[in-house]
C-alpha cells in the first residue's frame, strides 16, 4: 500500500482547516488518515507545534484534538526523549475503524454529504461544458487517457483530480476552492467506494463520457453523468453503513489496498 | 472574519485616463502593461542566468528579486505609476528543470504575495513561499512540466502567456501567468514567471474601457474573456458563443501580447 502513495498523499492529512469545531476536525482528519492506512500503527505523528502550524490552528486546539483520538484509543502519548503521539497498533480487525467512522455518521448525514458534493460537482461539469475551449477539452482527454484508475489508491487520487479539473474548467475560483475544501474534508470518506472493484469500474467508466460531453459543449449531459457517478459512491456508503449497523461482516473490499 | 489591512478586497476608484480614449488607445494600454511585466521578467531572467554557476544561493537570489515586487503589489494595487507592472503581481519566481536542481521533480522557487482568505494559506500579510508538499489536491498532476506555463516555453523557447485561468496550485484564484525560458547555452534550465491577478488588471483597465462609448471585451487567443464591459459576456466566457456570434465583433490585437480587444461591429463603426 505504501509504495502506491506518492509522498504528497500524506500531506493532505495536514492541510489547513476552516471554520468552527476545529478540535473535532483535527480529530476527524487524523482518524480518517488512520482508517485509510495513510498513518500506520506505531508511527509517530508530527509534533503538536508542527500540527498546529500545518492545520493553521492554535496549539490548544491540536491538544484537544489529540485528546479525542486518545479517548478513541487511536493514539497514545509517550513522554521524554523520543516521545510524542503514536498511532496505536490496533488489536481490532482492520475494518473496525472504518466501521466506527461510518457508525459515527447518521444515514441522513451520509446522504446529505453526497447531495452536497454532487450539487457542486454537477455545477462544475455543466459550466465546464459551456466554457471549455477546444484546447481545454483536448487537455482533459489527454490527462484522462493516461490517468491510472486500476488500483484503489490511484483511483482515489485521480477521481479527486478529475473533479478538481472540472472545477478548473468552470473558470470559477469559488468552485475550485469549494472542491478543494470538500475533498480535504470528506474526500477519503466519499471515495471509499472506489475500493470496491465493481463500483470503481462503474464510476471510472463514466469519466470518458463526461469528458465527451464537455468536448461537445453539452452541459446537461455532463451534469447528469456526474450526478450518476456521485450517486454510485453515495449508495455504496449507505449500503456499507446498513451492513455495519446490522452487525454484518465488513466488506474486505473497503480496505483492499487502500 | 477579521478584515485584512494589507490586502484590499474592494476595488479602488481609479482616475479616468487622461487624453482621448479610443479602441486603439485601450489596445496600446494593454500592450504597455504587459510590456512592463515582460521587462521585469527579462531583468530577473538575466540575473538568474548570470548567477547559475554558483547554484547554492539561487533560492535566496530569486527571493530577493521577486518578494519586493510582490509586496509593492499589495501596497499599490491600482496605482498608475511606473511600478504599476509590479502592482499587478500575486505570485512570481523561478521553476528549475528537474535535471538542474537535485531531485526528480521540478524545483519551485516561487513566492506568493499577501492573500486574503486563501483556502490553503488563510490570510497572509507578507510574502510566502509556495510549498508544494502542502498542495496534496494537486497530486493527480503527474508532472508539472506538462502544464502549459512550463511546457510551451520549453517547447518554443519563447515567452508564453497562459490564461486567464483558475490556478489550483497557488492562489486558487483567476490569474494570467507569464513565463520566460531561462537558458544556459543551449539548455533550458527553467522558467522565470509572474502571475497577474485578473482582478487587479481589471482595476487598472476598467477606467479605460468604461471611457469608450460602446461595450468592449478583452479576450485571449482562445476567445476567453478577461475583462469586459458587456454584461452578457463576463470574464471566463468564450467569444464567440451562441449569444455572441463571431461575425458580430471586430478584433484589435494588443501589441506584443496574445490578447485582443473585441468590439461590436456596429458600435465600432460609429
Amino acid at each position: 500500500m505504501k509504495a502506491q502513495l506518492r509522498p504528497g498523499a500524506r500531506e493532505a492529512i495536514f492541510a489547513q482547516l476552516i471554520e468552527a469545531g476545529r478540535a473535532e476536525q483535527v480529530a476527524r482528519r487524523l482518524t480518517d488518515a488512520i482508517i485509510l492506512g495513510l498513518l500506520t500503527p506505531g508511527e509517530r505523528l508530527p509534533s503538536e507545534q508542527e500540527l498546529a502550524r500545518r492545520f493553521g490552528v492554535a496549539l490548544i486546539t491540536v491538544r484537544e484534538g489529540l485528546v479525542i483520538l486518545r479517548d478513541a484509543g487511536l493514539v497514545e502519548t509517550r513522554r521524554g526523549r523520543g516521545g510524542g503521539s503514536f498511532v496505536i497498533k490496533a488489536d481490532a480487525p482492520p475494518g473496525s475503524l472504518l466501521q466506527s467512522r461510518l457508525r459515527g455518521l447518521a444515514q441522513v448525514e451520509l446522504s446529505d454529504l453526497a447531495v452536497y458534493f454532487s450539487t457542486i460537482a454537477e455545477g462544475c461539469a455543466e459550466r465546464a461544458a459551456l466554457r471549455a475551449s477546444a484546447v481545454d477539452a483536448e487537455r482533459l482527454d489527454a490527462w484522462l487517457l493516461h490517468a491510472d484508475f486500476s488500483t484503489t489508491a490511484r483511483a482515489r487520487t485521480n477521481a479527486g483530480g478529475f473533479y478538481l479539473e472540472l472545477a478548473v474548467l468552470s473558470q470559477s475560483p469559488r468552485l475550485v476552492r469549494e472542491q478543494i475544501r470538500l475533498q480535504a474534508e470528506f474526500g477519503p470518506l466519499l471515495l471509499l467506494g472506489l475500493g470496491d472493484p465493481d463500483t470503481r469500474a462503474q464510476v471510472t467508466g463514466l469519466n470518458g463520457r463526461i469528458a465527451l460531453a464537455i468536448t461537445h459543449g453539452d452541459g446537461q449531459a455532463a451534469r447528469t453523468l456526474v450526478a450518476d457517478q456521485v450517486r454510485l459512491l453515495g449508495e455504496w456508503l449507505l449500503t456499507m453503513k446498513a451492513r455495519i449497523e446490522r452487525g454484518g461482516r465488513r466488506d474486505d473490499a473497503i480496505v483492499d489496498d487502500a | 472574519m477579521m478584515p485584512s489591512s494589507t490586502t484590499p478586497e474592494t476595488a479602488r476608484p481609479t482616475a479616468r485616463p487622461a487624453g482621448r480614449t479610443t479602441y486603439v488607445s485601450c489596445a496600446t494600454e494593454v500592450g504597455d502593461i504587459f510590456a512592463r511585466v515582460f521587462r521585469t521578467l527579462d531583468d530577473w531572467r538575466d540575473q538568474i542566468a548570470a548567477a547559475v554557476p554558483d547554484r547554492a544561493d539561487l533560492d535566496i537570489l530569486v527571493e530577493s528579486l521577486v518578494v519586493p515586487a510582490l509586496l509593492a503589489s499589495a501596497d499599490s494595487p491600482a496605482a498608475d505609476t511606473p511600478s504599476a507592472a509590479e502592482s499587478l503581481l500575486i505570485g512570481a519566481g523561478f521553476i528549475a528543470a528537474p535535471q538542474y536542481v537535485n531531485g526528480r521533480d521540478a524545483h519551485f522557487a516561487w513566492w506568493l504575495g499577501p492573500l486574503a482568505s486563501n483556502p490553503l494559506l488563510g490570510n497572509t500579510s507578507g510574502a510566502s513561499r509556495l510549498d508544494l508538499a502542502t498542495r496534496v489536491h494537486t497530486e493527480y498532476l503527474r508532472d508539472f512540466r506538462e502544464l502549459e506555463w512550463y511546457a510551451v516555453p520549453a517547447a518554443t523557447n519563447q515567452t508564453h502567456v497562459t490564461g486567464p485561468y483558475v490556478d489550483q496550485l497557488c492562489t486558487c484564484d483567476y490569474i494570467i501567468t507569464l513565463t520566460k525560458p531561462v537558458r544556459l547555452g543551449e539548455r533550458m534550465i527553467g522558467v522565470v514567471g509572474a502571475d497577474i491577478y485578473v482582478k487587479r488588471l481589471e482595476q487598472v483597465l476598467l477606467p479605460h474601457f468604461l471611457a469608450l462609448a460602446g461595450p468592449v471585451v478583452l479576450v485571449n487567443q482562445s476567445g476567453r474573456v478577461v475583462i469586459s464591459t458587456e454584461p452578457t459576456l463576463p470574464a471566463g466566457d468564450i467569444l464567440p458563443n451562441r449569444r455572441h456570434p463571431a461575425d458580430g465583433y471586430d478584433l484589435l490585437p494588443c501589441p506584443g501580447t496574445p490578447f485582443l480587444i473585441a468590439t461590436r461591429i456596429a458600435l465600432a463603426a460609429i
